[in-house]
């Protein structure tokens, strides 16, 4: 019986890897293809009137190194982008944590109210908060009412509108990611360490934030990484004042047809979302590594 | 669990919930509550304030002052037309995605290439590029593919298409890889002991375990097709808009009451795709499989 | 009789009755209309100009049997969208412009000739609006349309020219036209050569312009009056149909206020045409349209509606008498529109006043 057992899994493994093939092929062509020709159509100026130069230059690239304008676009990019990462976290953490630890059935309803929060497209919900936000809208009513303010705050044309919009984008996806990065964890180590005398505060500093620091690190990258792509919240809500990379890669590609600066400036975030990637990772096989010489 | 077999205390947070709310309950569930409340706030605006008939232009008003059904009415043929290419669009990209990314994670999870994790990262990658850079990547493709050979594929369904495939299957990938890492392989050897084919063994043992993981891909990759903007923004062209770019313009060039009826009936429907999936996925397993 | 009846009455009625419906055909055939499944696209302004061009001008278009779908943007917009479209049809087949395009435009091929055999309604136009490649649809006069009852409140004179919106006192209260907005060409000029600058040197208009405190912007004019009604703002830098419409719509106690460009000018001119896009399957279709348009009894309510000043002469004069608040808001006489600037586009580079527009106000 055992010979027969081994003998039918003898050749079986070496057929499972043809079934990469073909998607391997589609994934790599679609990738190959596409980085190639934007990064080869970002060496030609832009000659108005969407064509391009005859010969290829470097010249789209000299200009985002050298002008600060684009150089001030990168940084705020990364900064919108890393504000939104960190409060997104900071706001979602808790969050899944008391979803994950939720023995009723609340915790798949406030599941749910998650999971449709991220179905809905981010256009729909920046409507929403421009109401909210608007001079006689909800938020600021409540708080000329308290006291806390005595003109309208505007969130439109400034950064903090363009961070709350990216929050949006982002917090349904994380509190998800979260919440299954929470239930990787057993119960029973917290109850073990309360049990010795830790009170619920330790417990969470010692026993629950760096068993799920890895999972957080993966997280807090996809999220930046949403994030660095995204120029929907930046046009909307940055009153055509807040310009991050993707808000001027639209307009560059869509109302300029400067198709040249725009693959330039489209590599640029790309190169610094890779290298971000790149020390992340790093940074995170670092951590585990010094977590299993400890354990 | 218990060598000792004594009865184990209650755990301590369930006691403490019963006794009285501790400070840091109430601060816990305060937290929920606010962070709930900046998740769906602006939804329920937009809901509310369509049902309002007051805004005679430009001018949106929450809570609603006189309730009115007259603003779905009005709404444009342009946005039904948008969102069935996005209902449409979404779904042939589940399916593509199922296609592409069973077999895919089936090779890299049971083959024995070396490189596994470069592979897994590889076909990760789509994920990792920012979303405007692959809509301009594929622009660019399309206009260099359509001068070379007269073919443009720029807003057409296929073109759009191939563009969210790209960016929806590792959702597949990596939720079918996590179903499989947990996958109990002597189901399947007991399945070929008994006699069963393989084709027949992959049919009924496999296919069944890993479902709920294929389910769960399938739902990530239709929500992102539906709901993206910035690949879609890039490969599409007047007349033939998926509706997330059709709002971005309605908002910005030719805002109207009747934007607002619309993407409540969206908002309606996402509500309802989720109870459809709670009835036959299970929430639980969708939210489960992320790997 | 009966007989008779069977072999020849029978069958006859039987045909007679069959042809009926042959008949009925014909004489319809006789009424068939011109543009017979003919599906127009127009690239024009949106929210409440579309709603009026559908108001008024599609119904007569449906007449014709044509069908009209709008296709929304600024004219910046429109023709990016027509560059984005090489290789395959255009978006559209008529293309609202204004003149900081239709130079470009016309040199680089994109327009069709037009067909003033189709219009006939052209000769009630003045001739210079006849052009070879557009025709002269409207025009527009760019003011300050500021809140009366808040600048009297808040003791500020009224404004004369534009540096007057740098007022401490209006800090975030003041929307302008963002460039890539239909008004934004013409008003950026305005702000431009107010401060000394011209089409070669934007920086003195720049420079004003971040004077104005929090000042926020807006692309399409229905920000405007949305932010009037809500009380966001208390002066906006738009034409004065949108000031009409902040009246009429946000009921907003707005006046028009000319700004003083230098010695010579006063106010803003801008001027619209309507563009056929070259390759167009519908050149007389398109030609029906344009001739819609630039009807008298269309370009008075047009008018009224959205306050633009039309560019038919008949419509000009009846508008004086009978819209008096459009007349209040408009400079009517035509020594005043003379004085207005008028920019000539030819040469200019206008993407370097985008690209130094996106620095100056970028935060």
């Amino acid at each position: 019986m055992s010979s027969r057992f081994s003998a039918m899994a003898g050749p079986a493994p070496a057929r499972w890897d043809y079934l990469l093939v073909p998607s391997f092929a589609v994934s790599f062509i679609l990738l190959a293809a596409s980085q190639l020709t934007f990064l080869k159509g970002s060496l030609y100026a832009d000659l108005g009137l969407g064509s391009l130069a005859a010969n290829a230059s470097a010249g789209n690239y000299a200009t985002l190194l050298t002008d600060e304008f684009y150089l001030n676009a990168l940084l705020l990019t990364l900064k919108v982008s890393a504000l939104a990462t960190i409060f997104t976290l900071l706001m979602g953490f808790p969050v899944a944590y008391v979803i994950a630890r939720m023995r009723s059935r609340w915790a798949m309803l406030l599941l749910a109210g998650v999971v449709v929060s991220s179905f809905v497209t981010i256009v729909i919900k920046v409507y929403g908060i421009i109401v909210i936000f608007s001079a006689d809208g909800g938020f600021n009513k409540l708080m000329m009412a308290l006291g806390l303010l005595d003109q309208p705050y505007t969130i439109i044309g400034n950064q903090t509108g363009v961070v709350i919009g990216l929050m949006q984008f982002t917090l349904g996806f994380g509190v998800l990611l979260l919440y299954s990065v929470v239930r990787t964890i057993p119960v029973s180590l917290e109850e073990a360490a309360m049990v010795h005398g830790a009170g619920r505060a330790r417990v969470f500093w010692r026993v629950i934030l760096p068993l799920s620091l890895p999972g957080i690190i993966v997280g807090a990258l996809m999220i930046f990484n949403m994030c660095m792509g995204a120029f929907t919240s930046a046009s909307l809500l940055g009153g055509g004042r807040v310009f991050t990379l993707p808000v001027l890669i639209q307009r560059a590609v869509i109302i300029e047809t400067k198709y040249g600066m725009g693959a330039a400036l489209a590599a640029v975030l790309l190169v610094a979302v890779i290298v971000i990637n790149l020390v992340s990772v790093y940074l995170v096989k670092r951590l585990s590594a010094a977590r299993l010489v400890i354990a | 669990m218990n060598p000792n077999n004594a009865p184990l205390a209650p755990p301590a947070s369930r006691v403490a919930r019963w006794r009285r709310p501790s400070v840091g309950a109430i601060a816990k569930y305060a937290w929920v509550t606010w962070a709930y409340l900046f998740l769906l706030a602006p939804m329920v605006v937009v809901l509310g304030s369509s049902l309002d008939g007051t805004t005679a232009y430009s001018g949106v008003v929450f809570p609603p002052q006189e309730l009115t059904l007259k603003w779905y009415r009005q709404i444009p043929a342009s946005h039904y037309n948008a969102l069935g290419l996005s209902l449409v669009l979404g779904l042939s990209v589940a399916i593509g995605a199922c296609l592409l990314g069973i077999p895919a994670a089936l090779g890299v999870v049971r083959g024995k290439l070396p490189g596994k994790s470069m592979f897994l990262a590889f076909f990760r990658a789509p994920m990792q590029i920012p979303a405007v850079v692959t809509g301009v990547a594929f622009l660019k493709l399309y206009y260099a593919f359509g001068d070379a050979t007269g073919l443009y594929l720029n807003a057409t369904f296929a073109g759009l298409y191939l563009g969210h495939l790209f960016v929806a299957t590792p959702y597949v990938i990596g939720t079918v890889v996590s179903v499989l890492q947990r996958f109990n392989l002597r189901l399947e050897e007991a399945a070929m002991s008994m006699g069963a084919s393989r084709w027949s063994t992959f049919r009924r043992v496999t296919l069944p375990t890993i479902m709920p993981g294929v389910h769960a891909g399938a739902l990530y990759a239709f929500m992102v097709s539906f709901s993206d903007v910035p690949i879609a923004m890039f490969l599409t062209a007047p007349g033939f808009l998926t509706y997330p770019v059709e709002l971005f313009f309605g908002i910005e060039t030719d805002f109207n009451p009747s934007v607002l009826a619309s993407a409540s009936l969206v908002i309606l429907f996402s509500l309802g795709l989720l109870l459809l999936v709670q009835r036959v996925i299970g929430l639980d397993t969708v939210v489960h499989s992320r790997s | 009789m009966s007989k008779a009846w069977k072999r020849f009455g029978a069958p006859l009625l039987a045909t007679v009755a069959a042809m009926t419906p042959l008949l009925w055909s014909v004489d319809a055939a006789a009424q068939a209309k011109p543009f017979d499944g003919v599906t127009l696209r127009v690239g024009t302004f949106g929210g409440p100009w579309r709603d009026d061009l559908v108001k008024y001008v599609q119904p007569k278009m449906e007449a014709l049997g044509m069908k009209v779908e709008f296709v929304i943007g600024s004219p910046q917009d429109n023709l990016a969208k027509i560059i984005a479209a090489r290789g395959r049809e255009a978006p559209f087949d008529v293309v609202e412009i204004l003149d900081a395009q239709i130079d470009q435009m016309a040199d680089a091929g994109m327009l069709a000739p037009i067909d003033y055999a189709g219009i006939p309604n052209a000769n009630q136009i003045e001739p210079w609006q006849r052009g070879a490649n557009a025709v002269g649809n409207w025009t527009t006069q760019e003011v300050i349309c500021y809140d009366k009852g808040k600048f009297a409140e808040l003791g500020i004179a009224v404004p004369t020219t534009y540096k007057d919106l740098a007022n401490d006192k209006l800090s975030g209260r003041v929307m302008y036209a963002d460039i890539t907005g239909g008004g934004g060409l013409a008003n950026f000029a305005g702000i431009v050569y107010a401060s000394g600058g011209d089409t070669t040197n934007v920086k003195p208009g720049l420079d004003t312009l971040k004077t104005f405190k929090g000042v926020k912007f807006w692309k399409a004019g229905g920000d405007i009056v949305s932010a009037f009604k809500a009380g966001d703002i208390y002066a906006a830098v738009a034409h004065t149909g949108w000031c009409l419409r902040a009246a009429k719509f946000a009921a907003a106690n707005v006046a028009t206020s000319h700004p003083k460009i230098n010695a010579g000018k006063t106010g803003v001119l801008k001027v619209g045409w309507l563009g056929v896009v070259k390759g167009s399957k519908n050149p007389a279709a398109a030609m029906a349209f344009i001739n819609a348009y630039l009807d008298e009894e269309f370009q008075v309510a047009f008018a009224k509606n959205s306050g633009v000043w039309p560019v038919n002469k008949k419509a000009m004069q009846r508008l004086r008498t009978e819209d008096p608040v459009f007349a209040a808001m408009n400079m009517l006489d035509a020594a005043d529109v003379e004085r207005m600037l008028r920019v000539d586009y030819k040469g200019v580079n206008v993407n370097n006043w985008y690209d130094q527009w996106n620095r100056a106000v970028s935060r």
